[in-house]
């Protein structure tokens, strides 16, 4: 699904080079759900960037579904990212004056769908997070959490081949942020490929595949048994 | 058409939640193409060609000829009763005309009130009406020099008569009858080529035509140079006499009927000069109206710097709207990239704010029209003279939109552009 080898970005400025990412290989393969942790200034976040197209790389090689990425231009990026990625960031990043509806509308928008399989996709993407009663809310209607549900609608409602979570529940409360983890577990085993930033370790060590990032670089791979209870939570509305 | 609605609908969004943001750069905008729309509705208007079908056929003479010695001098533009007698009698041009205003007051004779309104006078030639393709509504042109007829204008015969066919009717100027033998069509010719001195040039067409010959006959005032030692005891007295009051235009076909015409007023100078009179050293001029009209610096120059000036103020107020858009387009960054982020490509960050231009656009024209016509008033209120210089016809409305139009998308163009370059991994977390 993912496949990054020898990956170097390097951020220049006049008088300093940094390596947010050197050398930077990971392969991550259908239906997997990748935690990527480290500490501030690692490049877990540059990895995701990279990763979700937003930034360009200096060196190595990527593949995403199969598709080399070097050398596209930008049509044929914003393609991939409309139709292979969906994001969930940590703000959210929701447009504030259009509702649930339009707001998930909006990459559907760019695929060039019509208004009906629109609107299919948007009621089944609201259902999925448990929010098909309230596609006329505004964000500011919501709690944090249904706001990142909202989120990952917007994410789920293109059918990516990938989703990329930057930090999805950092500005979650504890609850919520459950809510939220459990919401893409259930994706994952409904057999969407996740990438997840995060800080926790917990949330880390819950899913299946651990990589740590230090300096720009893979330092270890870790496989745990998952340990979040699917039972236990209920997602609501 | 999809996406481009779906522009529309975000850009109308986008206007409404910072319609303060948005009534502050349209208002800038407006006054710019407003203030820059008016000055060239003057313009336009003092630069109008008044006659397009045969302005290159149509020339005003100039001769040579002066009874002081003066070589040096500009051609006089005027001519005397002699010499444009010589330029009417030839059968060169296919149409000649030569004039003279004066003015006189006026009554129905048949009227029991004995108000008398007064009126512009073209003291001229037959050959005035299909020169200056005068529309007749009624009528035709007087057919002998000294008749006691004459045709007058639709002001007055509105003023007069109250409208209508008058042809028949009898007008007393300046306590004489005199037959109305036509009546014109409202008519207008901007600027009035053919009457460009003295303030003239944007006034209304004259209220009566009357033969030069009788408006002589009858003592109509005339203003005359004169360097002679002539006495001139009054305006019939300039017969033969060296005053200088007369305007000659001729119709021209080609160059071979010009050439002649050349040729002729030529000679004719040449032959004054025989006679003991002067020549300046400039040739006898034959102008068409474009040229004539040039000549006579009918766009004042004042004007063109003050076009020069509001054109630097429309730069300033793009750059002022721009600046704005640019502090807009940074604060609204983060949906830029996030649509970038879901799908979008640059191309379609681009054509919307396109179509957002489009919508400013629109609002600002209306704006501009708006202001264009206040200044317009404003402009007239402060300089009168510019009263008859001054409309907004179709052809300016749609030009003030497409310049709204232009402005704004050239306003938000640089704001677009650096906010299509933002990096997007710099404006989502």
């Amino acid at each position: 699904m993912l496949n990054m080898k020898n990956i170097s970005r390097i951020y220049r400025s006049d008088t300093i080079q940094t390596h947010a990412l050197r050398d930077f290989n990971l392969e991550v393969k259908e239906g997997e759900f990748v935690a990527v942790t480290g500490p501030s200034g690692s490049g877990k976040s540059t990895f995701l960037n990279v990763a979700g197209l937003l930034d360009s790389f200096d060196e190595g090689s990527y593949e995403l579904d199969g598709v080399n990425i070097q050398g596209l231009n930008d049509d044929e990026l914003s393609r991939l990212r409309n139709e292979k990625i969906g994001f969930i960031f940590q703000n959210y990043n929701l447009i504030p004056d259009f509702n649930l509806f339009d707001n998930i509308d909006m990459p559907l928008r760019y695929r060039g769908f019509n208004a009906a399989e629109r609107k299919r996709r948007i009621t089944h993407a609201l259902e999925q997070v448990g929010l098909a009663s309230r596609a006329d809310y505004l964000p500011s209607q919501l709690s944090g959490g249904q706001q990142q549900r909202v989120a990952i609608a917007r994410a789920l409602a293109g059918e990516p081949k990938i989703l990329l979570a930057d930090e999805p529940t950092g500005n979650l409360d504890s609850l919520m942020a459950r809510q939220v983890m459990e919401l893409l577990h259930t994706l994952n085993e409904a057999g969407s490929t996740i990438i997840m930033v995060t800080h926790d370790p917990e949330q880390a060590r819950a899913v299946g595949r651990n990589v740590q990032v230090i300096d720009g670089q893979i330092t270890d791979h870790s496989v745990y048994a998952p340990v979040h209870d699917n039972a236990s939570i209920v997602v609501k509305g | 058409m999809e996406m481009f609605n779906y522009y529309l609908k975000l850009s109308y969004r986008n206007l409404i939640r910072n319609r303060l943001f948005f009534i502050l750069m349209i208002t800038t905008l407006a006054v710019g193409v407003g203030v820059f729309l008016a000055n060239i509705a003057i313009i336009k208007s003092m630069s109008a060609d008044p006659i397009p079908n045969k302005s290159d056929k149509i020339f005003n003479v100039s001769l040579n000829i002066w009874t002081g010695n003066n070589p040096r001098a500009e051609l006089i533009e005027i001519m005397r009763y002699d010499d444009a007698m010589h330029i009417l009698k030839n059968d060169i041009a296919t149409h000649t005309m030569v004039h003279y205003q004066s003015q006189v007051y006026t009554r129905d004779i048949e009227s029991k009130s004995l108000t008398r309104h007064q009126a512009v006078v073209r003291a001229t030639t037959p050959g005035f009406f299909p020169l200056t393709e005068a529309p007749f509504a009624y009528g035709s042109a007087w057919q002998q020099d000294h008749a006691k007829q004459i045709v007058i204008g639709d002001s007055l015969n509105q003023q007069v008569f109250g409208g209508g066919n008058s042809v028949g009717k009898v007008l007393e100027i300046d306590g004489k009858p005199f037959e109305i033998v036509g009546v014109l069509k409202p008519w207008e010719l901007k600027p009035l080529f053919y009457h460009v001195a003295y303030g003239q040039k944007f006034k209304a067409t004259d209220d009566i035509y009357a033969p030069i010959e009788t408006a002589m006959d009858n003592e109509w005032a005339i203003n005359v140079r004169n360097s002679s030692t002539d006495r001139i005891n009054s305006v019939s007295d300039n017969r033969g006499k060296n005053g200088y009051f007369i305007q000659a235009f001729v119709q021209l076909e080609n160059q071979q009927q010009k050439n002649a015409m050349q040729e002729y007023i030529d000679n004719y100078s040449q032959h004054r000069q025989e006679q003991g009179e002067y020549l300046r050293d400039n040739d006898n001029r034959l102008l068409d109206v474009k040229q004539w009209l040039e000549h006579k610096e009918v766009v004042d120059e004042r004007m063109l710097a003050f076009a020069l000036a509001s054109s630097l103020f429309l730069a300033v107020c793009i750059f002022n709207a721009s600046s704005l858009l640019l502090a807009r387009y940074h604060s609204a960054r983060f949906e830029t990239g996030l649509r970038r982020a879901v799908g979008a490509r640059i191309k379609d960050v681009f054509y919307q704010g396109v179509v957002e231009s489009m919508l400013i656009g629109l609002c600002c024209a209306v704006l501009t029209l708006i202001f264009g016509w206040l200044f317009l008033q404003i402009s007239i209120t402060l300089f009168p003279a510019l009263q008859q210089t001054s409309d907004i016809d179709l052809t300016l409305i749609l030009l003030g939109i497409g310049i709204a139009l232009v402005t704004s998308f050239i306003s938000m163009l640089y704001p677009l552009i650096r906010s299509c370059r933002t990096p997007l991994s710099t404006t989502l977390k």
